[in-house]
């Protein structure tokens, strides 16, 4: 024995009282070492255990597979493990938390040692046992805590779904209402032209009716003579100019419907589905405009003040809610005639697009009130209170920023 | 690194670690073990999932990781596929049906009766020490392209040293990949000059 070495009865103490299992077993299972903490779990004195088979003295232990594991250590001349987390214990041992810990035997992790006596062969198997009962509870009640997180998670996951879909249905009912909004005001460009168009064809329909009776007057029995008299009486000269003035005014009103049509499909978009899309915000806000029209050319004169900006991915129909949004509660905002001003323009990368009134503003204390939901300052029965809200959010899905 | 000396000498000790390693298996199990050639590579960690990928058939894996330290240093891993080794319950002393947690003790055991063998058969021809902690599941039952998704390895270089298994008479096989960081390998690439140098 070299000096180094630590006194014998040092390291005899030491194995003995470890607060871990330690024993080992030779080729014949026979136990050889049987520390302290296994005869006080136990209740086995090293006297009862050395020397006889571990597993007649432990019938209790799982032989085949455990006796398996133990040769194999002797085989392969290598460790092997058991953990507790999939073999919560190789011994029955009380644990020292009966009362608080939920478990009912200590846990254990167990090394399997390979010792060599003199040459390469294994002598021995020693096991050394480690108590993992405390972790085994911390592991149990985070093992509980992570699965209320998931079950919180996955309540949070189908909250937000149908706040989604609350959202996209507040989306859908707040268009609804704004081209509701919009039909009697298009109701009315639509009827204003046609009134005319149709009173022109009935002036046509006379006027027609004239002429026919200049050409039938030709095969009568005053001959040309008739007709020229006829000619006279109809005043054709006014007639005729009259008939050019009345096509082209006519033409005009029916391409002032098709137009109005036209855009509130473009509003609306009722022909595709939502898809971002490259577009011209200028034309976003012109088709807008002449669907509004009639909200506002009563209340104002609109200015336009149209930078250079490039087309951007977006969603024109959205888009366009919006732009009808600000359009109106301009309007609505002035109670004089006043000047709706539409301006766009580039800043950095983006484009920004501004729609001012002359109208009253809104009142500080309402500032930050504006994009709450359900929030306006209409009389009960004209705003829905989610224009702006909408509106926010449309831009927010944009990443764009909407500020009063 | 990794000359055409050193990585033919690397080649030869696997070979004959793995060949001892076969024999302690199969005296183990009682059934003859066929391995392949190892491969030996060095791979950015980032190819890794890659390689791995070229080499493991299944698509759903699971994987058992083991630490190794001492003169030599890194993780081997073992790859199993959709069956993993429940065919093998028997040859280490599980009764017939086997529950999650019993499945996972015999995919353990296995790998560390593989990684040991084949780790302690190299190590022993390069007269170095080694030991092994515990081994630890990794992956239960994922798909290969995630496995080193969620447990990146973060070091600027891995040693691979691939191994194929196989039962003749179980329908059984398994990849052993051992990783070991950049300076663990200049280690043993010292170890393999000396070893060289011995000869």
């Amino acid at each position: 024995m070299s000096e180094l070495s630590p006194p014998p009865r040092l390291l005899d103490f030491v194995v003995d009282r470890l607060e871990v299992g330690i024993f080992a077993v030779d080729a014949e299972m026979k136990v050889v070492l049987w520390n302290h903490f296994m005869a006080m779990h136990s209740g086995h004195e090293p006297g009862r255990v050395i020397g006889r088979n571990l597993f007649e003295c432990f019938p209790e232990l799982p032989r085949v597979w455990l006796e398996k594991k133990i040769r194999n250590v002797f085989l392969l001349k290598n460790y092997a493990f058991t953990s507790w987390e999939q073999r919560p214990y190789l011994f029955h041992f009380q644990h020292n938390r009966p009362v608080t810990g939920g478990v009912d035997a200590i846990q254990q992790s167990c090394t399997f040692l390979p010792v060599k006596g003199a040459g390469d062969s294994v002598e021995h198997v020693c096991v050394s046992l480690y108590d993992f009962t405390d972790t085994a509870i911390f592991h149990g009640q985070l093992s509980h805590a992570i699965a209320d997180l998931q079950r919180e998670k996955a309540e949070q996951r189908r909250l937000i779904e149908k706040l989604e879909e609350a959202q996209n249905q507040l989306l859908q009912s707040e268009k609804l209402a704004s081209i509701g909004q919009l039909a009697a005001g298009v109701a009315h460009e639509i009827n204003n032209p046609v009134g005319f168009v149709n009173s022109n064809f009935g002036a046509l329909e006379r006027y027609v009716l004239d002429l026919f009776r200049v050409i039938d007057a030709l095969d009568g029995p005053d001959g040309l003579a008739g007709a020229q008299a006829i000619r006279q009486q109809i005043d054709y000269a006014f007639l005729k100019e009259d008939i050019v003035a009345l096509f082209k005014e006519s033409k005009d009103g029916l391409d002032r419907v098709k137009r109005i049509v036209q855009d509130l499909r473009d509003f609306s978009r009722v022909d595709s589905v939502q898809a971002w899309q490259k577009a011209n915000l200028q034309t976003c806000l012109d088709t807008t405009l002449n669907v509004a029209t009639n909200e506002i050319k009563h209340r104002a004169d609109v200015v336009k003040a149209y930078g250079q900006i490039p087309e951007v991915d977006c969603l024109p129909s959205q888009l366009n809610q919006v732009f009808l949004n600000l359009m109106v509660n301009a309007a609505q905002a002035m109670n004089q005639r006043g000047t709706l001003t539409l301006a766009t323009g580039c800043e950095g990368d983006g484009v920004w697009v501004s729609i001012s009134d002359t109208g009253s503003g809104i009142a500080p204390e309402n500032l930050n009130r504006i994009f709450d939901p359900f929030f306006t300052t209409k009389p009960v029965g004209k705003g829905t209170g989610l224009g702006l809200s909408v509106s926010y959010n449309i831009i927010a899905k944009h990443n764009g920023r909407i500020e009063p | 690194m990794l000359t055409d000396d050193r990585k033919e000498a690397l080649q030869e000790i696997a070979n004959i670690g793995m060949g001892q390693a076969g024999a302690s298996i199969a005296q183990v199990l009682g059934e003859f073990v066929q391995l392949s050639i190892p491969r030996i590579l060095i791979v950015p960690p980032a190819e890794v999932p890659t390689t791995l990928a070229r080499t493991v058939e299944e698509s759903t894996v699971s994987a058992v990781r083991q630490a190794f330290y001492s003169d030599m240093r890194g993780e081997a891993l073992v790859i199993f596929g959709q069956h993993r080794c429940n065919d093998l319950a028997d040859l280490i002393g599980y009764e017939a049906d086997l529950d999650h947690a019993a499945e996972v003790e015999l995919l353990l055991d296995l790998s560390n009766i593989l990684v040991g063998a084949c780790l302690g058969g190299i190590a022993e021809q390069l007269n170095l020490a080694i030991g092994f902690s515990a081994p630890s599941l990794m992956a239960d039952a994922i798909p290969l392209s995630r496995l080193l998704q969620d447990n990146p390895v973060p070091w600027t270089a891995a040693l691979l040293v691939e191994v194929d298994f196989s039962l003749e008479k179980r329908s059984f096989a398994c990849n052993l990949v051992i990783l070991m960081p950049e300076a663990e390998i200049e280690r043993l690439m010292r170890a393999v000059d000396l070893f060289l140098e011995s000869l």
